[in-house]
């Protein structure tokens, strides 16, 4: 209750402050917000567009153009963007809108920072027009929080040049990718066949939706882990035997983390990884030789199909103490709709959040863009979403079963149970 | 009350010799609180850097303090359940606890006993190789403990780290093995990580102290017969009580508090559960999760435990003094 009555209230008394102080400026029509000579401050993450200073510079004129309001972009650094908002919050200095990580879009209107948009996209008809994935994830108690604005996926990423050399195939199930590996183990016993992270939580629950489980899922007022359930164990136990039965992995991978699969795919270790979509550009950019020696396809379910990824990616989200939420809402839909919405997405690698741009995008017949598009579409999935969720990845609950049956502390059956037994302890503690 | 009226007095005596030593009772309310005032503006900078955020800190133990309260800005008050949450944790017991402590101990121990015999090999040097050896530990110390932490990652990386190669090179091991993975290989490499940042102070801090010790009290004992080893335990060792003193309950401090060097190894950051120590385990639990208060209650815990120990320790060395 006290949750959903904040932010509105919060939401009026900057409502009146405008009318006092900006004269009028009507709003609700959209498209004809007129704030001359205010500014909007905005936190966009550095790093995901190689190129933004030149991308801002222009956003910004078009800004200022339409409403006549300038354009103030901050860029903020992935690593300590999370305490910055913290500290923004406690401070009382949060920017207008922000670029928030898809998985902080909760905890943040949670705690009561931001502003619901649900009203605003339905004045402008835009509802059924975004991706579903970053709908569900920016979604909190009913209430649109976060505006989807990019996405990615991770897939299965593998060496294409190594499978045309031993004539193979992408994989399509599980069977397949054990196939697949040791026909490279045989051949090139110097490389890992599939690596296996043990740190690296968004690479296990393909393997888990893939034979049928579930992560955690909502009964009533009770989350209910599923990672204990038979289905889930039998993926687990899948992943983690690519590298305690078929040795396709390495002992190192024990402690590795997504960023390690990426170091060593790039430097020609790794013949297949779970990766990101946003991954292909970076391992060109690590190590020139090996552009168009690699290509992407679906993860596969246990007998065939997709195997559910988690999505990934960002929403542009309005704080409360947004000045003016008219203009706030201006910039949020320049950015996330039409021509810079695509620009952004041609420019970092990532899909737009909107679905009619991303149809476009799926036509593509790039080998690091289709089979990348396809999981998003086909096989998007999302880890639950509530601030407690963000508690159970701090607590790295999941990573610890894996890493733990990885070292050969525990077996699948006890690591999944305790990871269960934790997950629902800290997702229906206080 | 009673301490406005001590102090005075103490400020009195230093300068009787050149007031001549009037009574108190004649001085005005102004004389008595000159001190006071004079200390007044590094009081109020210490009270409000120090004293006031310790004040919030506990302040915030008491309360379930998360986002949600930073945002609204209204206290939670819920007593001691914090203290209660983290003495009643058995990984406090079985996990964190053992491998702060034993760690400490270990790293305080290697860290001093590196330190010390550097140093006496640097006293007993000449100018230029003491300037070389004096550089080269420098460097040591001036690397940031992220990056070093990094390098012996680097060198204990299970699949190409130099370690395992060398040892497979050798026949020693037939397979990669990942240390990280287990308890005590895992904090064997931070000790190392951790002993090798942290001896070059303690050496020049015990270097500037070996050089004060009068040299007519070394020859006198060697005179007397005494060996290399007995003049450093019967000479140096007393002269340099202060010293060591200083440096053994820094590197406490700086022990039981190391937080980067550990979670930044492989599995450090909260993965491998038996690697947990008080730093990364109360990050994890509270500020991973939002629990500000909780994280709090650690922290005054913390606060305690060092203090207690610096207490003991200042106490020992004072005892011995008097004797």
């Amino acid at each position: 209750m006290k949750k959903r009555l904040l932010p509105v209230a919060v939401l009026a008394t900057a409502a009146f402050g405008l009318t006092a102080c900006a004269g009028g400026s009507n709003g609700g029509d959209g498209g004809d917000v007129s704030a001359e000579g205010e500014t909007l401050n905005v936190w966009i993450m550095e790093g995901t567009n190689p190129d933004s200073d030149a991308f801002f510079d222009e956003v910004g004129e078009a800004f200022t153009e339409e409403t006549g309001a300038k354009l103030d972009v901050e860029f903020v650094q992935w690593a300590d963007a999370h305490d910055r908002f913290v500290t923004s919050i406690a401070g009382g200095t949060t920017p207008d809108v922000a670029e928030t990580g898809t998985t902080w879009t909760a905890e943040f209107a949670d705690a009561g920072a931001l502003a619901p948009i649900g009203d605003f996209v339905d004045d402008e008809g835009l509802g059924d027009d975004l991706v579903e994935g970053l709908v569900t994830s920016g979604t909190y108690d009913d209430e649109l929080y976060g505006m989807p604005w990019y996405a990615g996926v991770r897939s299965l990423v593998y060496r294409s040049d190594i499978f045309e050399e031993l004539g193979l195939e992408a994989p399509t199930s599980w069977d397949e990718i054990v196939a697949a590996g040791e026909a490279i183990k045989a051949a090139h016993p110097e490389m890992m066949a599939f690596a296996v992270p043990g740190d690296a939580e968004f690479g296990v629950y393909p393997w888990v939706w893939g034979a049928g489980g579930e992560v955690s899922e909502q009964d009533g007022d009770e989350w209910v882990s599923g990672l204990d359930s038979a289905e889930s164990q039998e993926g687990i136990q899948f992943y983690t035997d690519l590298a305690l039965k078929h040795g396709f992995s390495s002992a190192g991978a024990t402690t590795w983390k997504e960023t390690d699969v990426l170091d060593n795919f790039s430097q020609g270790n790794v013949a297949m990884a779970l990766m990101g979509s946003w991954t292909p550009a970076a391992i060109v950019e690590k190590n020139a030789e090996l552009e168009g020696k690699f290509a992407a396809t679906p993860i596969p379910g246990k007998d065939g199909g997709i195997a559910p990824s988690v999505l990934g990616g960002s929403h542009l989200s309005m704080f409360n103490t947004a000045k003016n939420p008219e203009l706030a809402w201006e910039f949020i839909k320049l950015m996330t709709t039409g021509e810079f919405a695509e620009q952004w997405g041609e420019q970092s690698g990532y899909f737009p959040g909107q679905q009619s741009l991303l149809a476009e995008t799926m036509e593509s017949d790039d080998p690091l863009v289709a089979p990348f598009a396809t999981q998003l579409v086909d096989g998007g999935g999302t880890v639950p979403v509530t601030p407690k969720f963000g508690a159970v990845q701090a607590k790295k609950t999941t990573n610890t079963a894996i890493q733990a049956i990885l070292s050969g502390q525990k077996t699948v059956e006890q690591a999944t149970s305790d990871a269960a037994a934790e997950m629902n302890e800290i997702m229906n503690g206080n | 009350m009673t301490s406005t009226i001590q102090v005075p007095t103490s400020a009195r005596g230093a300068e009787s010799p050149r007031a001549g030593g009037g009574p108190v009772q004649r001085r005005s309310p102004i004389t008595r609180l000159r001190p006071w005032l004079l200390l007044a503006p590094a009081l109020a900078v210490l009270a409000v850097l120090l004293l006031w955020p310790l004040v919030r800190v506990f302040l915030f133990s008491l309360q379930d303090y998360g986002l949600r309260e930073i945002v609204s800005g209204e206290p939670n008050w819920i007593g001691i359940d914090n203290y209660l949450e983290v003495f009643t944790d058995p990984t406090l017991w079985t996990v964190v606890l053992p491998n702060t402590v034993g760690f400490a101990v270990l790293a305080v121990a290697g860290t001093v006993a590196l330190g010390t015999a550097v140093a006496v090999l640097m006293a007993s040097l000449g100018p230029f190789w003491r300037t070389i050896v004096g550089s080269a530990i420098m460097i040591a110390w001036a690397m940031p403990a992220v990056t070093g932490t990094y390098v012996w990652v680097w060198i204990f990386d299970a699949d190409r780290g130099i370690f395992n190669e060398t040892l497979q090179a050798l026949g020693l091991q037939d397979e990669p093995v990942n240390w990280f993975t287990n308890r005590y290989t895992f904090y064997a490499i931070v000790l190392l990580n951790v002993v090798h940042h942290g001896f070059p102070f303690v050496a020049i801090t015990i270097l500037a102290g070996l050089l004060g010790v009068p040299k007519e009290m070394l020859e006198a004992a060697e005179m007397d017969g005494a060996g290399p080893w007995r003049r450093f335990w019967r000479i140096i060792v007393p002269n340099l009580k202060q010293v060591f003193a200083v440096v053994i309950i820094l590197s406490t401090i700086w022990d039981f508090k190391v937080f980067a060097q550990v979670y930044l190894m492989p599995g450090g950051s909260g993965s491998n559960r038996e690697a947990l120590n008080l730093g990364v385990w109360s990050y994890v639990e509270s500020f991973g999760q939002n629990r500000y208060g909780f994280g709090s209650a650690i922290a005054v815990l913390l606060t305690l435990v060092l203090l207690a120990i610096t207490v003991v320790y200042v106490r020992t060395m004072l005892k011995e003094e008097e004797l």
